[in-house]
């Protein structure tokens, strides 16, 4: 820690602990992870895209194209920005801000590495809060609006189509995605995130392995949750030209884009907490896999290191599953959360539950 | 066993996983992408590509202008003695091939009644977009002696 914080820390720990370490903490996590991570994600997606289609994706803007999210940003910076006349304007506006924001904030509570053991001593994440799982559904859900509210406010058939699905769309996976995070909870016992991974290496097992329905019910409605394929009705460009973006351009459109790839990293990170241990190594509990902890780096950089690696896992599958599956009608989008997911879900926490029970008393 | 094999693929979603390795393979296949400028693509052997004349060995028949089925082939003519035989022979004026309109059917290469053909089509050209189509895609017995009178574009040009 560079000696001039260490000196505001021992003169106002109040002021540093509230203010000073998480705001430095949510700057470098946002400018230095999260919006690259975010830019070069669409670059990953085209060029895995591209490999799956026998193409080479886009090789022009520096070597590999590695320079492309530079190109697109700029362009997408310096473009006409047009808010149709017939629109309501105040919504409009407001929509894209209701999609970016809410996946961002949800970071504030995802740890990406074990507590106290960065290099500088600090928590690998802004905030442990004890109902951390509640804040990521509730916050979470409240992008859908800014998919509602951006299609109605845009007075466009198209968009009001794509509004209105992504309505439909969240009262079908809203209930068993919630119903498939109370599996961890019951076993982790706690609402906290750092709680749920530490519990997870107390266990000595990752809960993919005992809660795999619940893990897959996740997946599944994590992907339609970030409205992406084969979940994409809102957008659906072969139907309803681009959906609820239909109307909009240049950088407003880019925050619809910047939030929907923002919800796919947090899907992904949340999986990946709940699921996949976090910042935990794999097999914490096997001795002769201690290598993997790289025991000559610090102990922080290997969590975070572990869970970049797991996320970067998910990110891959989002973008196989583009490659792969075809759309789904919204129809059987709705059969398959209320027919199949749900009642999957509820067997899974019945069944969890009672193996809790049985195994405490 | 069918109907258990059904059902297993039903509640397994075999037949997703099935999909998701038919990608996962392909993201290691050769890519078939030609990098344009760069590297170029050679088409096959018999090709329709741009025309060649040769005006010497064209007997001044006009078969192909009249089996052309959209009438594109202009072909003016007259008899003029030869200076040094004191024949008279036919002296092409006018051979022009209106190839925007062209749909490279190349049915004016079949009707072509002399051995080898006097006009063909296998050149192997494909490089025919242009920035004027009256300059580039209307062409004369000159430019289709050598129809590369207007080349393809150079690497500078694309850039």
């Amino acid at each position: 820690m560079p000696a001039f914080l260490a000196a505001i820390r021992d003169a106002h720990p109040l002021l540093f602990d509230y203010a000073l370490s998480p705001a430095l903490k949510i700057l470098v996590l946002l400018f230095a992870g999260i919006l690259p991570a975010i830019a070069y994600l669409t670059l990953a997606e085209r060029k895995i895209l591209g490999y799956m289609q026998s193409r080479v994706g886009p090789n022009r803007v520096g070597p590999w194209g590695l320079l492309q999210p530079i190109a697109d940003v700029a362009k997408l910076l310096v473009k006409e920005d047009v808010i149709p006349e017939q629109s309501v304007r105040w919504a409009f506006i407001l929509a894209p801000c209701l999609v970016v924001g809410p996946a961002l904030v949800i970071f504030a509570v995802i740890p990406i590495g074990p507590p106290a053991a960065s290099p500088t001593g600090l928590n690998l994440f802004i905030a442990d809060v004890n109902v951390a799982l509640l804040y990521v559904i509730a916050v979470a859900t409240i992008g859908v609006y800014g998919l509602i509210l951006g299609g109605w406010a845009s007075n466009s058939k198209f968009s009001l189509m794509g509004g209105l699905r992504s309505a439909a769309q969240m009262i079908s996976y809203e209930v068993p995605q919630g119903l498939a995070l109370v599996g961890p909870l019951i076993l982790a016992g706690t609402l906290s995130l750092v709680g749920i991974v530490e519990a997870q290496r107390d266990a000595k097992v990752w809960y993919l392995f005992p809660q795999f329905i619940a893990f897959f019910i996740y997946v599944v409605s994590g992907v339609a949750e970030s409205n992406r394929n084969p979940f994409d009705l809102p957008e659906a460009e072969s139907e309803l030209v681009a959906g609820f973006h239909t109307e909009y351009s240049g950088m407003r459109w880019a925050l619809f884009f910047l939030g929907e790839y923002a919800n796919m990293i947090v899907i992904s990170a949340m999986a990946t907490t709940l699921f996949l241990g976090g910042w935990l190594r794999p097999f914490p509990s096997v001795a002769w896999l201690h290598f993997l902890d790289f025991p000559f780096l610090p102990a922080g950089l290997v969590g975070v290191f572990w869970f970049v690696a797991k996320l970067t896992v998910f990110l891959f599958a989002y973008i196989w599953f583009r490659g792969t599956f075809p759309r789904y009608r919204f129809d059987q989008l709705m059969d398959l959360g209320w027919k199949w997911l749900i009642p999957l879900a509820l067997l899974n926490l019945f069944f969890t539950g009672l193996v809790k029970l049985l195994v405490k008393g | 066993m069918s109907a258990v094999k059904r059902f297993f693929d039903r509640i397994l979603l075999l037949d997703l996983f099935a999909g998701l390795g038919l990608t996962f393979k392909h993201l290691f296949r050769e890519k078939v992408t030609v990098q344009y400028p760069e590297e170029r693509w050679e088409p096959s052997n018999r090709f329709r590509g741009m025309f060649r004349l040769d005006a010497d060995r064209c007997i001044k028949c006009t078969l192909c202008a009249r089996d052309c089925p959209i009438d594109i082939i202009y072909i003016d003519w007259h008899q003029e003695a030869n200076p040094e035989t004191g024949k008279k022979e036919k002296v092409l004026d006018r051979f022009d091939i209106d190839v925007q309109r062209c749909m490279f059917c190349g049915l004016c290469e079949e009707a072509c009644p002399t051995e080898p053909k006097s006009i063909w089509l296998t050149t192997k050209t494909y490089e025919l977009a242009t920035y004027d189509r009256w300059q580039n895609l209307y062409v004369d017995k000159h430019q289709l002696a050598d129809w590369r009178v207007r080349p393809a574009y150079t690497d500078e040009e694309i850039r």
